[in-house]
């Protein structure tokens, strides 16, 4: 890579780290600013940080299954690398989320956990990818971790539709209020929500290319060290 | 086809001549049971035992993972499993035929834990027998299907032992809640419910077609 290649690379990386600074300023100020919920008190605002976290760890856990899916039927180590990342960006987010929710749940409905539907679910889907992730660290060889990892991926997400059908079958009723729809949200809160939504994706997906980016490293460096080792035998 | 058969009674034999994972198993079974007694014992009022079919199926998932962890170990030996990645057949057929044989050794080991259960609990679990062994079957059905394939997997990495029921156990979610719910249901009113057993049914199909397809991948060549 040129000077000049590396240079721009790097300008787009903090003009994005830039851009996505002014976001989150701006979705700070525009929670902040938020009416406060005439029932729920302050507490509401976990609103413009929770379901947005829960938007980014689901979008997380489709590219794994996505990029595992692709690398099994095409075989290109790039959507293996890409599944590793969103997997492991996925879990960042969706532990925030787990750590959030609870905060949002004592304060509106007195305890910190609850076994609802939803939250049953992502708690099994979250399981189920630190388990992709322990997978992928104690499986020796990149290409078998690849395919190993790109099965769970797949047996994975092949139950959320189940577990959620399960659950809502036999375990007890749900709290959490149905999909947001158009103007469920009071006046004034619509702006720093859809601010939190567009700040979290991007942070979601800027942290997953740079996570790629870097298993793109690692496999090039592996590559040169392997080449460097076979020139060096005499 | 044929491969599913040869690996069927391969396994069978094995298992009939060292009858390892049997004894283990059920063994390990009863001891959960002897835990669980100790952990949660019965209540002289029958109203506060309605958990205790439930708790039957603690016994059975861990007896389970303990048999699936061996499912693959002897194929380790001698290079087995490469072998069997070679073989001229239909992977999916392969991963059939380990798949029933952990099913038959999982429901003999069933039954004996459930007679144990029943004595252990002062449970009549005589009349409604045939509905039991139903759900039993329909359980370690998910357990065999899922379990082979991820047994398959986790034999090839490190601390396989440990990994197995790591990535098993998330998803048995939907076996294990239609199971208990049918189990208890059964063991209250003396007969099924049926939603309970559509997802165990459901579950099943799910389980055995994702690692039908799959199993070609977690084989190396």
């Amino acid at each position: 890579m040129s000077d000049a290649n590396q240079l721009a690379v790097h300008g787009w990386k903090r003009s994005t780290a830039v851009a996505l600074a002014v976001l989150g300023t701006g979705w700070a100020w525009a929670v902040w600013h938020a009416p406060l919920d005439s029932v729920q008190g302050v507490i509401q605002k976990v609103l413009y940080i929770h379901p947005p976290l829960a938007f980014a760890a689901y979008a997380g856990f489709i590219g794994t299954a996505l990029g595992g899916a692709l690398f099994l039927a095409r075989g290109h180590e790039r959507f293996d690398r890409f599944a590793a990342a969103s997997a492991e960006v996925g879990v960042v987010f969706s532990t925030l989320m787990l750590l959030t929710g609870p905060i949002w749940a004592k304060g509106t409905w007195g305890k910190w956990w609850t076994w609802d539907p939803r939250l049953t679910v992502t708690l099994l889907l979250y399981l189920t990818y630190v388990a992709y992730l322990l997978l992928r660290g104690f499986t020796e060889g990149s290409e078998r971790a690849a395919r190993f990892a790109a099965v769970y991926g797949i047996l994975g997400s092949a139950l959320i539709p189940l577990n959620y059908y399960a659950i809502e079958l036999f375990g007890s009723r749900a709290l959490h209020p149905d999909n947001l729809q158009r103007g469920s949200l009071g006046e004034g809160m619509g702006l720093p929500f859809l601010l939190g939504v567009l700040a979290t994706l991007a942070a979601f997906a800027f942290l997953l290319v740079r996570r790629f980016e870097l298993g793109e490293l690692r496999a090039v460096h592996a590559e040169l060290r392997a080449r460097a080792a076979l020139q060096e035998e005499p | 086809m044929s491969a599913f058969w040869a690996v069927l009674w391969k396994d069978l034999a094995i298992e009939w001549r060292s009858r390892d994972r049997f004894a283990a198993m059920t063994v390990f079974a009863l001891l959960v049971v002897l835990v669980l007694y100790f952990a949660a014992p019965p209540s002289l009022d029958a109203a506060q035992n309605a958990h205790v079919p439930g708790l039957l199926w603690v016994a059975y998932v861990f007896a389970g993972v303990l048999g699936m962890n061996r499912a693959f170990a002897a194929e380790l030996e001698n290079d087995a499993l490469s072998a069997l990645a070679l073989a001229p057949a239909d992977r999916g057929f392969l991963f059939l035929g380990k798949a029933a044989a952990s099913f038959l050794i999982l429901i003999t080991v069933q039954a004996l834990a459930a007679v144990f259960f029943a004595l252990a609990f002062s449970l009549d679990l005589w009349p409604v027998a045939p509905q039991l062994a139903a759900v039993a079957a329909l359980g370690a059905l998910g357990i065999s299907c899922a379990g082979t394939l991820l047994a398959a997997i986790a034999v090839r990495t490190r601390y396989r032992e440990v990994m197995l029921p790591l990535l098993l156990l998330p998803l048995l979610v939907p076996v294990l809640l239609g199971a208990v719910r049918a189990t208890t249901a059964l063991l209250a009113t003396g007969s099924l419910p049926w939603p309970a057993v559509q997802l165990l049914i459901v579950a099943d199909a799910v389980y055995a077609i994702v690692s039908f397809l799959c199993f070609e991948y977690v084989l190396d060549e």
